[in-house]
């Protein structure tokens, strides 16, 4: 290779990564840093140790938003995953009007999570909402609440909105790999007498093996990156019911100004972020060895 | 896309397959078909109602008059086209500026092997799955200060810009646009690169003359997913601005939900404003989106 190549190619990588370092790598760093201090953004950080840590732990709110990503999270791997494997199956095959249908589907994933909010409200809403209006007309006026405001069914409500979005992306995700899914093999467990039930459990399912480790990892992701959603809804009330962990991290270091602590939260989240993408990539290898 | 194959098709339909099977499968996509329209409509009924015919009424019934008043109001009462302005100000350099990025590292892990590289692709690429809240803190700090290189001021405090978002989704954006562009240049035929610098030509020519205008299709695909995620996003704008001549739509709309509490129907429809360009998007470049979705997933 000649001169002129290798400083060409030099510069070529050296750009992109400058900005990705400067933007990215460098501000995850100082974060990690960050998180070992006590910090409220006007002094300088003070050095404490885990400290942040070990308060996280004695924290009720911490916890509090700490269980609802958990909950959030078996949520995320189980709703999207069924529902929209099983409207994708559904969904790719000649059914009249089919492509209308899908359209339906798709734009929900145009639509960012602030409309995704905004949208729900119409469902939410006590005094003219859906859900509230739907009980009232048949009759079920005692169950109808303030789904939002309520401190039983907020955090159910938030999850809900976002896993409308999220179960579209599957679906999608799921009909384009259902056109890798090679029609003889499906046609030969037919004539050996497969009904549809053993044709769906034993021949797609595995199929879409690789496509359904994709929509779990990125329910996942989304699942810990999820703040948008919660701070249009309910900023993670009432009394942080309806918090999770990237709501939490906001509200301690913009609310509360304590930008240790929010830091700390944020590399608790970044941690977790890495084991999902660790275990993606061996998954991802895996699969790619099964199935060429 | 899966147009139409008849998957089951030839094992259920035809064969007798029970009645009641059959009612169960179209009432759950009937019921699904519901869940996923009925909040939409709402909206998009909501936009074109009075204020006090919903107060009256609530929202679930044919609008008395339809009328586009809402769509005036929102456009002249409130900053409505400035955050438009600057959503856009945001998105298409910030679009531009990560493929162009993804294009050159694209170019340089598909056609050479150098100490290290695996390693670099790896750490790029691992950046979709970084929370932005890892970032924040840090970013919200760098940009509320004037920037300095070894003590020279070369940039003034860019809070309050839309340039801190540009510069974060085009570095955050690296990562996928990487990851696709260096997967479609490594299925390129091997020896184009080979046979144009024989010819004389340099790198940079041989990238923008001869591999980019053969990656058309992925660049496509990238422009219409980073527009669609940029143009979405939500949380760098709630974080890096303030006013109104910054802030993009999407804070804007969270802003005014603060403001105007109970004035529902000019909330629909700076709704259904801020969604009509990543609609218009998606149903121009459909086919590209749904690709790009997929192979940005699924291919490592």
């Amino acid at each position: 290779m000649t001169r002129g190549s290798r400083i060409s190619l030099f510069l070529m990588a050296a750009g992109p990564l400058a900005f990705f370092a400067i933007f990215v790598l460098w501000p995850l760093a100082q974060s990690m840093w960050y998180s070992v201090t006590k910090w409220n953004g006007l002094s300088d950080p003070v050095f404490i140790g885990l400290d942040n840590f070990a308060r996280a732990l004695s924290d009720p709110n911490f916890i509090r938003s700490f269980e609802n990503t958990a909950i959030w999270l078996v949520v995320a791997v189980t709703v999207p995953t069924i529902v929209g494997l099983l409207l994708a199956v559904l969904l790719d095959r000649p059914l009249r009007g089919s492509r209308l249908y899908k359209s339906a589907f798709y734009l929900p994933i145009t639509l960012s999570l602030v409309v995704v909010g905004q949208v729900w409200t119409w469902i939410y809403q006590p005094d003219w909402g859906l859900i509230n209006s739907v009980l009232t007309a048949v009759g079920l006026e005692d169950m109808t609440r303030a789904w939002l405001g309520d401190p039983d069914t907020a955090l159910i409500a938030v999850i809900l909105a976002w896993s409308w979005q999220q179960t579209a992306l599957a679906l999608i995700l799921y009909l384009a790999a259902l056109t890798t899914v090679p029609q003889d093999l499906i046609e030969a467990a037919a004539i050996d007498g497969a009904n549809a039930r053993q044709q769906f459990t034993r021949i797609i399912v595995p199929l879409l093996r690789p496509a359904s480790v994709v929509v779990i990892t990125l329910a996942v992701i989304n699942t810990l990156k999820g703040f948008d959603i919660v701070f249009v809804l309910t900023k993670g009330g009432p009394f942080h019911m309806s918090s999770n962990l990237a709501m939490f991290m906001y509200e301690e270091t913009f609310f509360k100004y304590r930008l240790g602590y929010g830091a700390a939260i944020a590399t608790a989240l970044f941690l977790l972020a890495i084991i999902v993408v660790v275990v993606y990539f061996r998954q991802a290898r895996a699969s790619e060895r099964l199935y060429g | 896309m899966a147009s139409a194959r008849g998957m089951t098709s030839n094992a259920d339909d035809g064969r007798g397959r029970p009645l009641h099977r059959s009612f169960v499968l179209h009432g759950f996509i009937l019921a699904m078909l519901v869940i996923y329209a009925a909040p939409i409509i709402g909206v998009i009924l909501t936009s074109v109602m009075t204020n006090s015919e919903i107060a009256a009424r609530g929202v679930w019934h044919i609008p008395e008059s339809a009328a586009l008043q809402n769509f005036a109001d929102v456009w002249n009462d409130t900053p409505t086209p400035r955050y438009l302005v600057n959503s856009f100000m945001v998105t298409i350099p910030a679009t531009f500026l990560s493929v162009l990025g993804g294009v050159m590292l694209g170019y340089v892990f598909s056609q050479f092997k150098f100490p290290f590289a695996e390693l670099l692709f790896l750490v790029v690429i691992a950046g979709m799955f970084f929370p932005p809240q890892a970032m924040l803190i840090p970013l919200f700090r760098m940009f509320n200060s004037p920037m300095e290189i070894f003590g020279f001021q070369v940039l003034p405090a860019l809070y309050d810009t839309v340039y801190p978002m540009i510069l974060i989704h085009m570095s955050i954006g690296l990562a996928i646009t990487t990851l696709l562009m260096r997967n479609f240049m490594s299925a390129l035929p091997s020896g184009l690169r080979e046979a144009a610098i024989v010819d004389g030509a340099g790198e940079w020519s041989v990238l923008f003359r001869i591999i980019v205008p053969l990656s058309l299709p992925a660049l496509a695909v990238l422009a219409t997913l980073q527009f669609t995620w940029i143009w979405n996003d939500f949380l760098w704008p709630l974080v890096l601005t303030r006013s109104e001549e910054a802030k993009t739509i999407m804070a804007g709309i969270s802003a005014l939900q603060g403001q105007y509490n109970v004035a529902w129907a000019n909330q629909a429809a700076m709704a259904v404003i801020a969604s009509i360009p990543t609609i218009v998007i998606f149903i121009a470049f459909q086919r590209y989106f749904i690709a790009g979705l997929t192979m940005g997933s699924v291919k490592e």
